[in-house]
């Protein structure tokens, strides 16, 4: 059955809903990740996007209509733009327009699309550690350091993300965990919520 | 005393000042003086509670901020970087939980007077709403989890996934459930009529307002341009 494209009032909340959802969820992993360096700088978002993939599932399953992604990436970035940095916000943008470009023939109904448009945005959500390394690295420098902040943290912070082969395991490490949350994700829809009536 | 509210354009103004002191400075340190703007503007709107909270939470970064840059002292839990973030961040914390707390129809009544298109205007009223509501939310789940035994420090710990599973997914039904009532209620108010709305709650501007909005500017404009800009 052919739906309507245009958003009702309902899409509009669940879209909202569950994107500030995600992003409370991202900031808490983000918290509870700063407790190691390693796992900070590493793996977390790699564990944010394995979190966030069932929510995301979700939310694209039950709109079911297009632009769910660009605005939970414009949000988003509205949320970056809000912490300062401003740069997130054009960059989510576009991250949103490429997995709505993934999404753009029905792409709710499949699973594989879903799962693609996810795993490229857990690629290019790599974006929020390495844009300020590649083009405001001064600036990030002179808050890291006026932060009072170890030297010794600042190269390690460098290191893993100038190396190529930290950089090349931290990008598949992240696009695994979005890979394997949408896996996890695609089964939680079908064993709780089509069950439940709820898509 | 209850307390007051300034007009929603003050409020909208005073986070996009702080937006565009945090994004520009060159001086983080110094964002006290937003911070402190920040604390007289939740004092003249008699806003104790908030200001109370926010006070202690700014002070603790302070003594920690302290500590890290004089007595070389380094957090085991947490990054130094998150300190200082914090700090330079309080001003928005500030003025947007101050949005945010202020009634929904006001706000919803100023977006509305400006022709923020009704999408916008529910988007952003949900997402206000979203933190009290989770809030008691999760309280329900735990209680429920509690209630089967599945809180147990054992239970969590040598099942990470089912654990994770059993909090995820009745948070997720409820909140589609909460979407769900929150469209019904939201369309038999009205909210898919076309045409310009008006609200109980609207609120002029005063004098007191308009000080509040030349302050803003004042204080940011000089913030800047003796802290320095970096693009």
């Amino acid at each position: 059955m052919k739906t309507t494209q245009k958003w009702n009032v309902r899409d509009v909340i669940t879209t909202v809903l569950l994107t500030v959802l995600l992003i409370v969820i991202q900031l808490i992993v983000n918290m509870v990740c700063m407790a190691n360096d390693f796992v900070s700088m590493v793996l977390s978002v790699g564990f944010t996007m394995f979190l966030c993939a069932p929510v995301y599932f979700l939310m694209v399953s039950r709109v079911h209509k297009r632009f769910v992604t660009l605005v939970y990436m414009t949000i988003l970035g509205l949320v970056f733009l809000i912490m300062g940095n401003w740069y997130l916000l054009p960059y989510y943008i576009i991250v949103g327009i490429i997995c709505e470009a993934i999404l753009w023939r029905d792409g709710w109904e499949s699973k594989k699309k879903m799962t693609a448009a996810w795993s490229v945005a857990s690629l290019l959500y790599n974006g929020v550690n390495l844009l300020p390394i590649w083009f405001f690295w001064d600036t990030y420098e002179a808050f890291a350091l006026s932060s009072g902040m170890e030297q010794s943290y600042i190269d390690s912070f460098v290191h893993y993300y100038t190396s190529a082969g930290w950089l090349a395991f931290i990008i598949l490490f992240t696009m695994l965990g979005g890979f394997l949350g949408s896996l996890v994700g695609g089964k939680l829809v079908n064993k709780h919520f089509k069950k439940a009536g709820v898509l | 005393m209850r307390r007051g509210n300034f007009a929603i354009p003050v409020k909208l103004w005073a986070l996009a000042c702080t937006i565009i002191g945090i994004s520009l400075t060159a001086d983080t340190v110094l964002t006290c003086v937003l911070t402190v703007t920040g604390f007289a503007y939740l004092g003249a709107q008699r806003n104790w509670r908030l200001l109370r909270s926010m006070a202690v939470f700014y002070a603790l970064l302070g003594i920690l901020l302290y500590l890290i840059r004089f007595h070389d002292f380094h957090p085991a839990v947490f990054s130094e970087f998150y300190v200082l973030m914090f700090w330079t961040l309080t001003p928005v914390f500030l003025v947007s939980w101050d949005l945010i707390t202020t009634p929904p129809g006001e706000l919803a009544s100023f977006l509305s007077r400006i022709h923020t298109p009704t999408p916008v205007i529910l988007g952003l009223l949900v997402m206000f709403r979203f933190f009290p509501t989770m809030k008691s939310e999760l309280r329900s789940v735990w209680l429920s989890m509690r209630n089967r035994g599945l809180t147990a420090p054992t239970q969590l710990v040598s099942h990470p996934a089912a654990s994770c599973e059993y909090v995820f997914v009745p948070l997720l039904l409820r909140c589609l459930q909460i979407a769900d009532q929150l469209s019904v209620s939201a369309v038999a108010r009205g909210a898919e009529r076309p045409g310009k709305r008006g609200s109980y709650y609207g609120k002029r501007a005063d004098v007191c307002d308009s000080i509040w909005l030349a302050l803003w500017t004042v204080v940011t404009a000089v913030f800047l341009v003796v802290g320095g800009v970096r693009i």
